[in-house]
């Protein structure tokens, strides 16, 4: 406590200024005026200082002087000199009593908007489509003619299969878009627009599928979104992070996907699609623990293959987690329960490590970490030293020098492999995280400290729901309906049903009896 | 912030009590064989086999002859208990007895009795309830001395021999169980040293199972060879690898057959106040050895084969009665617990009797042994086609 008898930890709070809001924008109030002069005037005023806003005056014909606005760079002057400088240049003016009528006639622009407001003519010239300003008109011409430079769609590398589309999503939001619709080009495929961030204006997409999709699950998504006040969202992580249910947890309660095949497919499940301008990672929501576990390919490959595969992966997450805290234990606690030989093995090669084993497997394990962040981060060309000093260092030396163990290499090393078993980054760095608490429970109460780490942690997920669905769901509670996609990936023809707690109004995925074989007789 | 306060106060905790029963391997004294012997005035040496982790970390494949991988440490006492807390003294790591699978009784403890003994290896929690239990002839210590040539340490001998099932194999849980059982009679394999092949060699040799003792409340009281242990483990249904080499009647030569499945079943009876015995048993084997002109092939000649391993087995169990029964009076097949529950009430009266009555049951056996299989080939491999008798 300090002197005015206030505690020390309340005595910093401002009053924060409250963030700039979404809407309504600051010029709303301001109409376009027929006098085009007054518009300019406000709109260069509004643009000062900013060097790639272009103001392009010139002649309708031969009387009606007009202004062009656009940004360089979000589109092209060929087009703008083509499609619209010219016709209207050549055009007779007396030939068209408004601008309606010459946009209709002479512009060749598909996309034409008419804009009453500067706010509008704002935001257009924003998104990179051109404005014409009219002499005498009270309103303005928006020219759909927006087109920057954008990557190309690549192949996605956070989510590499063998099998299956190679086509990611990109940086824009309209490439992405069409990739989602040209898969599925039914019309209940909706896709609603919102626009997030004070100054970043990021353009953001709610999709889902009308008729599957619960209407609340969509109602509560947009009420999210529409809660967020921010100035800017860079990354559909920013959205992720203000939506999500439980803040405090390290497990991602949405999934993120670049790859528009495993979008389509949680839209054809009943789930919500949240496309966001400037990245290629769209998010998912509802999700379940499980869900993060299953890839893309697992439904491309054969069924027997797919379900061996999710064993495997569920078989690695238990070693990704457990492995360095179960090796202290035994080592520290419980010496009696391995092998004689292997324990002599182990003693044999613990014998001139000058640490407690807790201490050793937190050398090992954070040693490990700082190579593989470091791998993440450095430039390819550096990258590959990394790689080589890092397996020299923790393998050869580390033992050599009697620093570590060898059986501890082997378990950092076998540790480090099942993390990449995980097939969402995302959890797997929640693995990656949680393994050191338990970790230290192990060196400090052996087993019963791994088996009160494990409870705590299958606690907290039993917690954590995904948009109201319960993030254990399928296992807990208890619907043995969904064991097809957890426990097993049941081939296309038994994967009768949507998901249960997305798809509940439209719940057949498929007609019944799709069993291939040959054709059966109908009277036995 | 006084949540986090609360986690932190909460975290901490777990250090403060958290690592007091932690002890690293580099602090622990790995027993992995303990002899128990007698010692004057009535106290025990207890000698232990300690395994060096440095001399396996240094020569790193190298070990052979020239390390050696134990040391042997001993220490006198009034008890177990008494001995280990003087033995801690000698040895600077924490004594572990989880991994110490071989304890071994010297015949001199054995014949002063082992109860005593017995009770600390089922009441400390570390020694394992499945480690095998010996009693050596002569000292129990020098056995662990041993330089074996094959394994890495002699305790490692003796395990997987037992493991083989070439003797008797009789674990804490399982002594104790026949200690406290209504025979009050046990039996535990007999160790010797082989001798080295040279005197020069010392110490590198190793131990071998040659027989069973045989206890009667708690003490010894003899011993069996080989061979009559054999008919032990057929009378106990322990067979499981051995080889039964029969002399046929009229035959020439003699075959070997290796049994596969054995079937023991008593059959308890008290007639007119007679105790009976019928140990009935169906065994099946196959041909792996046939010396004589007969051919395997003929189901005739298979009878005598036949007949000639049931009166192998017959003579074997014959001969194990013989010794155990009528002369050291032990009830080694645990015949009391087949009384006692076939008829509860006679057992009731009689039990204080037991030692009396056991030497006079009169056992009947009833072998029924079966050759199944005559091997890869079905005349004999090394005598012309003519000489095979075929009748």
């Amino acid at each position: 406590m300090n002197r005015n008898g206030r505690k020390w930890w309340r005595t910093n709070k401002h009053k924060l200024e409250p963030a700039r809001q979404n809407s309504p924008s600051p010029y709303a109030h301001l109409t376009l005026s027929k006098e085009t002069k007054e518009n300019l005037q406000t709109l260069q005023d509004i643009y000062s200082k900013c060097s790639d806003v272009i103001f392009r005056p010139f002649y309708i014909g031969k009387t009606i002087k007009a202004h062009v606005v656009f940004i360089s760079g979000l589109c092209t002057v060929q087009d703008v000199d083509q499609y619209v400088l010219t016709p209207l240049m050549q055009a007779n003016e007396n030939e068209f009593p408004d601008m309606e009528q010459m946009a209709e006639q002479v512009l060749a622009v598909s996309r034409i908007k008419n804009l009453a407001t500067i706010a509008d003519c704002i935001e257009e010239i924003g998104s990179g489509n051109p404005v014409l300003l009219w002499e005498g008109e009270e309103r303005a011409l928006s020219l759909g003619l927006a087109k920057w430079e954008k990557r190309n769609i690549e192949e996605p590398s956070a989510e590499v299969g063998i099998r299956g589309p190679r086509e990611g999503f990109t940086e824009t939001l309209d490439v992405n878009t069409s990739q989602i619709r040209r898969r599925i080009k039914d019309p209940a495929l909706k896709m609603e627009r919102m626009k997030i961030g004070g100054y970043t204006q990021t353009e953001v997409i709610v999709a889902y599928m009308e008729g599957i999709v619960d209407q609340t699950l969509v109602e509560e998504a947009k009420a999210r979104l529409n809660r967020i006040q921010i100035d800017g969202i860079l990354e559909s992580g920013y959205i992720e992070e203000m939506i999500e249910d439980n803040p405090a947890s390290p497990f991602p309660q949405l999934k993120d996907t670049e790859r528009p095949d495993t979008a389509c497919s949680a839209l054809l499940e009943g789930r919500v699609v949240i496309l966001v301008d400037g990245t290629p990672f769209a998010l998912i929501a509802p999700v379940t623990f499980f869900a993060l576990f299953q890839a893309a390919e697992d439904y491309y490959q054969r069924y027997i293959i797919s379900t061996a595969i999710r064993w495997l992966r569920y078989l690695f997450l238990g070693i990704s987690l457990l492995l360095p805290s179960l090796y202290v234990a035994i080592i520290t606690f419980h010496q009696e329960m391995v092998p004689t030989s292997l324990l002599i093995s182990m003693a044999a090669s613990r014998e001139a490590v000058p640490f407690p084993g807790l201490v050793e497997a937190l050398l090992m394990e954070i040693t490990f970490e700082a190579l593989r962040e470091a791998g993440v981060r450095l430039p390819k060309q550096i990258g590959a030293a990394v790689s080589i000093v890092g397996a020299l260092v923790i393998g050869q030396a580390a033992v050599d020098a009697g620093l570590v163990s060898a059986p501890m290499v082997i378990v950092v090393a076998i540790t480090g492999i099942a993390n990449f078993m995980v097939p969402r980054y995302s959890v797997g760095t929640a693995v990656r995280l949680l393994r050191f608490p338990i970790m230290f429970l192990a060196g400090t109460l052996g087993l019963l400290g791994v088996m009160l780490g494990l409870i705590a942690i299958v606690v907290h997920l039993c917690t954590l729901r995904s948009f109201g669905v319960p993030y254990l769901s399928g296992i807990s509670p208890l619907k043995p309906k969904e064991w097809k996609d957890i426990l097993y990936r049941s081939p296309w023809w038994a994967m009768k049903t949507r998901p249960h707690f997305t798809g509940e109004f439209n719940q057949y995925r498929q007609a019944p009896d799709q069993k291939p074989g040959p054709e059966r007789s109908e009277d036995p | 912030m006084k949540r986090i306060l609360l986690t932190l106060l909460m975290m901490s905790l777990l250090f403060l009590g958290g690592c007091w029963d932690r002890t690293e391997i580099n602090d622990l004294a790995i027993i992995t064989g303990a002899a128990i012997d007698a010692a004057d005035d009535n106290q025990i040496e207890l000698s232990v086999q300690v395994f060096i982790p440095r001399a396996l970390s240094a020569g790193r494949g190298s070990t052979s002859s020239g390390g050696n991988l134990t040391l042997v440490k001993s220490a006198k006492g009034a008890s177990i208990a008494d001995a280990i807390a003087l033995l801690q003294t000698k040895i600077p790591r924490k004594i572990f007895w989880g991994h110490c699978e071989v304890f071994i009784f010297g015949e001199d403890m054995a014949k002063r009795g082992i109860a005593e003994e017995m009770d600390f290896l089922v009441r400390h929690p570390q020694p394992r309830e499945r480690a095998y239990m010996f009693v050596s002839k002569g000292k129990a210590a020098k056995t662990l001395e041993l330089r074996p040539e094959l394994e890495r340490y002699s305790s490692e001998v003796i395990r997987e021999m037992s493991d083989m099932h070439i003797g008797m194999l009789v674990t804490i849980i399982q002594l104790k169980e026949m200690l406290r059982g209504k025979s009050n009679a046990a039996a535990l394999p007999l160790i010797d040293v082989m001798p080295p092949p040279n005197e020069a060699k010392g110490l590198e040799t190793a131990p071998y199972i040659m027989g069973t003792a045989v206890f009667r409340k708690g003490k010894m009281v003899g011993e069996i060879n080989e061979k009559a242990t054999r008919g032990v483990m057929w009378i106990r249904g322990e067979v499981e690898r051995y080889t039964v080499t029969a002399k046929l009647k009229n035959v020439q030569g003699t075959v070997s057959l290796n049994p596969i499945h054995s079937d023991i079943k008593f059959i308890p009876s008290i007639r007119n106040g007679q105790w009976q015995m019928t140990i009935k048993a169906k065994t099946e084997g196959d041909v792996v050895q046939n010396g004589t002109n007969l051919d395997m092939s003929n189901p005739e000649m298979i009878k005598l084969v036949e007949k000639a391993f049931q009166q192998d087995i017959e003579d074997r169990i014959e001969l194990a009665l013989k010794q155990v029964q009528h002369e050291m009076k032990a009830d080694i097949f645990d015949f009391a617990t087949d009384f006692y529950r076939e008829y509860p009430q006679e057992w009731k009266a009689a039990k204080n009797n037991w030692d009396e009555i056991f030497p006079n049951v009169k056992v009947i056996t009833d072998i029924h042994a079966y050759v199944r299989r005559p091997g890869l080939v079905t005349l004999p491999g090394g005598i012309p086609e003519e000489e095979v008798r075929e009748k």
